[in-house]
């Protein structure tokens, strides 16, 4: 192992994070090559990646946008909006 | 300092609060699970919103400024206290979940994110997580902000809103995966199949 790559405990502890996005650039790249040589860590990756997916996935838009963007916009003219 | 920007006060909200709208609607939603109750909530977002237009900030995330004027009202109105939880180790959530997959795995339930009956739960099992952990999830998993923005929106620190993140998330996965055994969807492995082989490679 070379000093800068991670090891599989430092790599399941940021895996949210990269999966976020939120990781610095640096750090993403140094998950992305353990990831791609892990077996171990691999998995882990696909199955909360298909987790998080799966969450956004469970989103609920509203059902009657039309109705509600009509309310609110005649409540803002009430209030003096103009544009 | 004057502004450079030629359009009025009520272009500039059209244009940058009103797109938002959507978004709002979903959030509201989420925060006040009835839908007339939602409906309110999005209306005196968007007049709070449009009062205090002048204290947004131009170029900053109007969508984040609009979840947390939202967020602000649907607690001010429902009169229930933001409750103030202890900070968790999000590190410790996070190797928690790497436990959680290694079980559901041995019971054959690799797959259980990914499979119709577990996403039709999804959004009940989201629905009944306790409420710091829940904002989290609905900020950052379904409405996509930032951890920044995410911390913004409901005034804590970062750390906090990752460790409620993380710890919303186990939670969530605790009870899909529960729900997948509970509904006999484990499959256990062949006895006479070598296990896969997990070391690194050279």
């Amino acid at each position: 192992m070379t000093p800068d790559m991670l090891d599989c405990d430092a790599v399941m502890r940021q895996l949210w994070d990269y999966l976020d996005g939120e990781l610095t650039p640096d750090r993403e790249a140094a998950v992305r090559d353990h990831l791609a040589v892990c077996k171990r860590c691999y998995p882990q990756y696909d199955f909360e990646k298909a987790f998080v997916r799966a969450l956004a996935g469970s989103r609920r838009e509203h059902a009657r946008p039309d109705a509600l963007r009509t309310r609110v916009l005649a409540a803002l003219r009430a209030e003096g909006f103009a544009a | 300092m004057p502004s450079s920007d030629p359009r009025s006060r009520d272009e500039r909200f059209r244009d940058e609060a009103l797109p938002h709208l959507p978004a709002v609607a979903r959030y509201a939603l989420s925060l006040a699970r009835e839908e007339a109750d939602a409906d309110d909530l999005v209306q005196e977002t968007f007049l709070r919103a449009f009062r205090n237009w002048d204290q947004f900030e131009p170029g900053s995330e109007c969508r984040a400024w609009l979840f947390a004027i939202c967020r602000h009202t649907h607690f001010r109105s429902s009169g229930r206290a933001q409750k103030v939880i202890a900070h968790d180790d999000a590190d410790l959530e996070a190797l928690g979940a790497a436990a959680l997959h290694a079980a559901a795995r041995s019971d054959g339930l690799e797959d259980v994110f990914e499979r119709a009956d577990t996403m039709a739960h999804i959004r009940a099992a989201i629905d009944n997580l306790p409420d710091p952990f829940r904002g989290a999830v609905l900020l950052v998993d379904l409405e996509e902000q930032s951890y920044d923005d995410a911390a913004r929106i409901l005034d804590v620190p970062i750390g906090t809103v990752r460790s409620r993140l993380f710890r919303g998330r186990r939670l969530l996965q605790e009870r899909l995966i529960e729900h997948a055994r509970d509904a006999g969807l484990v499959r256990h492995e062949d006895p006479d199949v070598t296990p896969e082989d997990t070391s690194r490679d050279a």
